[in-house]
């Protein structure tokens, strides 16, 4: 029983980040259809930020993580003004559009990629915040863990709320859903895309930011998380960002179960076994109806 | 409130097919004007480049200020509002959220005023208001695009065939309605492919063919024209 409840909560904890990294790369793919691939650099970017905050300002995580939040988003709206709008309006073709976005996608993941090695250089980093040990049902848990669920979770929750509740984030979801019916309406697109867009990074570099709190950094840790989050966007739906939220929560917990199982050097293998299973049995998703 | 338009040298297409070309146009304030045509003639290309959905040349001035073209938001600030072909409702969205949306542009307390109007001029969408605009029957749908578009404060409301796939009955509750709209002081431009009603209803008419305006006058006389009855409602010249 214990066993299981540790497997399920680090697998929620892993999903957690999951979920946020995947939440950002859907609201920009679901409302523009860019492929940006190199969404996990900008978790990498945020990561390392939190990291030098910590090192040489002794600023906490959490205390950096507004200001953290807000310089990525400044990021997001120039990369989305040098890189992305301009093939929007050069590429009206969505397919085109996709193919394009994705060699952009790559470009930028190879340029921040070799910025953050040349600043920090390619050892591991990290640092010590709430390393010691909390438990839950019997089970021990690293404080820093469960913050940075807890953290993921209300930024997760809090993102839904906001699409769901206010005007602004029905804005959003009618571009979504209807790009058409959202212009009828009035609603500026050329100005709400490339907010959208920093509001993904933000929420990359966000996890960036917990992550660093729980393991060491490297300029390579962004890839895997663009992957993975290609994985639960297939599994919870495209453009569905609650879907994104609940398959990075359940991803995360089958990864860590079937870890367990098998052997932890399987976990790709694992993720990517839950994906092709959910593209042939669901391709809508898993929570669609 | 209603807005007069007048369009000087208009031109819009699609990449490489120019279907307008040098329209000239005039829209009085409070009116009713169908536009006829058969079918490709240009008229919904006419109206998505007012709407700012199309890219256009020429000039298109409301009330005597000029319209930039290439820019939805631009059209619905300055009361032009259209209510195009297929609908574009946000399925996943509730009546009541679609009808909100309407109006993005507005402040709180008009935005809520007006849709109060809407919901009150169609009782049927009060009644349904937290079901979801994609689970609705295509009259229904039609039904929340005209409400919605009337959220949005429009001084010069353009429909886009907003009989089409409605019974009978509904047509001419939809024709009903738009005289009411015009009494509430609303410019309307209306094309519809049923002429006979639209005819009916309208002060004045324009017949668009190939992108040209071939007729245009009270509608009354475009009704009882040969031209028109010989190309549109199937008589005999
Ligand atoms: N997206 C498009 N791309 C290319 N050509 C188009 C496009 N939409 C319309 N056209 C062409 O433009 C011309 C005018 O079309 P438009 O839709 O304005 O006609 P219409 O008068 O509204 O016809 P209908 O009564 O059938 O709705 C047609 O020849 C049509 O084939
Ligand atoms: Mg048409």
């Amino acid at each position: 029983m214990r066993l299981w409840i540790e497997l399920v909560v680090s697998g929620l904890i892993t999903g957690g980040i999951y979920a946020l990294v995947a939440m950002g790369l859907n609201l920009q793919y679901g409302l523009m259809r860019i492929l940006n691939v190199s969404h996990g650099e900008f978790l990498m970017l945020g990561a390392y930020l939190t990291y030098w905050a910590y090192l040489v300002m002794h600023l906490s995580p959490f205390v950096f993580l507004p200001p953290l939040l807000v310089g990525l988003f400044v990021v997001g709206l120039v990369v989305h003004r040098l890189c992305f709008r301009r093939l929007a309006e050069t590429t009206p073709e969505v397919e085109a559009f996709e193919a394009r976005s994705l060699l952009v996608g790559f470009g930028l993941m190879f340029v921040v990629q070799n910025v953050a090695l040349l600043v920090w250089g390619a050892d591991l980093r990290g640092y010590q915040y709430l390393a010691g040990t909390v438990s839950i049902a019997g089970v021990g848990f690293t404080a820093n863990r469960l913050v940075a669920f807890a953290a993921a979770l209300v930024l997760g929750l809090g993102l839904i709320a906001v699409l769901r509740a206010t005007l602004l984030g029905r804005a959003v979801r009618a571009m979504m859903q209807s790009p058409t019916g959202a212009l009828l309406v009035g609603i500026d697109v050329r100005r709400l895309h490339p907010a959208v867009f920093g509001v993904g990074l933000a929420l990359a570099g966000a996890a960036g930011a917990l992550l660093s709190m729980v393991f060491e950094i490297s300029p390579s840790m962004g890839e895997p998380y663009t992957v993975t989050a290609l994985i639960v966007i297939a599994l919870g739906g495209f453009g569905s960002v609650t879907g994104s939220l609940l398959g990075g929560l359940l991803l995360g917990v089958v990864e860590a179960i079937g870890m367990h199982l098998t052997s932890p050097s399987l976990k790709m293998v694992l993720s990517y076994g839950v994906f092709m299973l959910v593209l042939i049995t669901r391709p809508n998703g898993l929570f669609v109806r | 409130m209603s807005a007069a338009l007048r369009i000087t040298g208009l031109s819009a297409g699609y990449s490489g097919f120019r279907i307008l070309d040098g329209l000239d146009l005039d829209l009085a304030a409070g009116r009713i004007t169908a536009i006829v045509g058969s079918n490709g003639a240009g008229k919904s290309t006419l109206l998505r480049s007012l709407a700012g959905l199309l890219p256009r040349g020429g000039q298109a001035m409301v009330d005597g200020r000029v319209l930039p073209p290439g820019s939805a938001t631009a059209a619905v600030r300055a009361g032009l509002i259209l209510v195009a072909e297929g609908r574009h409702l946000f399925p996943r969205m509730t009546v009541l959220e679609n009808l909100q949306l309407g109006g993005w542009l507005l402040a709180r307390p008009e935005r809520a005023a007006r849709l109060e109007r809407a919901l009150a001029l169609f009782p049927r969408l009060g009644e349904r208001r937290n079901q979801l605009a994609g689970s609705m029957s295509g009259g229904e749908q039609q039904m929340v695009a005209l409400a919605r578009a009337l959220v949005g404060r429009p001084r010069l409301l353009m429909l886009d065939e907003p009989s089409l796939g409605l019974a009978p009955r509904l047509v001419d509750e939809v024709m009903t309605l738009v005289r009411r709209i015009r009494d509430e002081d609303v410019t309307v431009l209306l094309v519809e492919q049923n002429v006979a009603k639209a005819l009916a209803i309208a002060d004045d008419a324009l017949v668009l063919e190939r992108g040209r305006l071939v007729a245009s006058g009270p509608a009354a006389e475009l009704l009882r024209s040969s031209l028109v009855r010989a190309a549109y409602l199937g008589g005999r010249r």
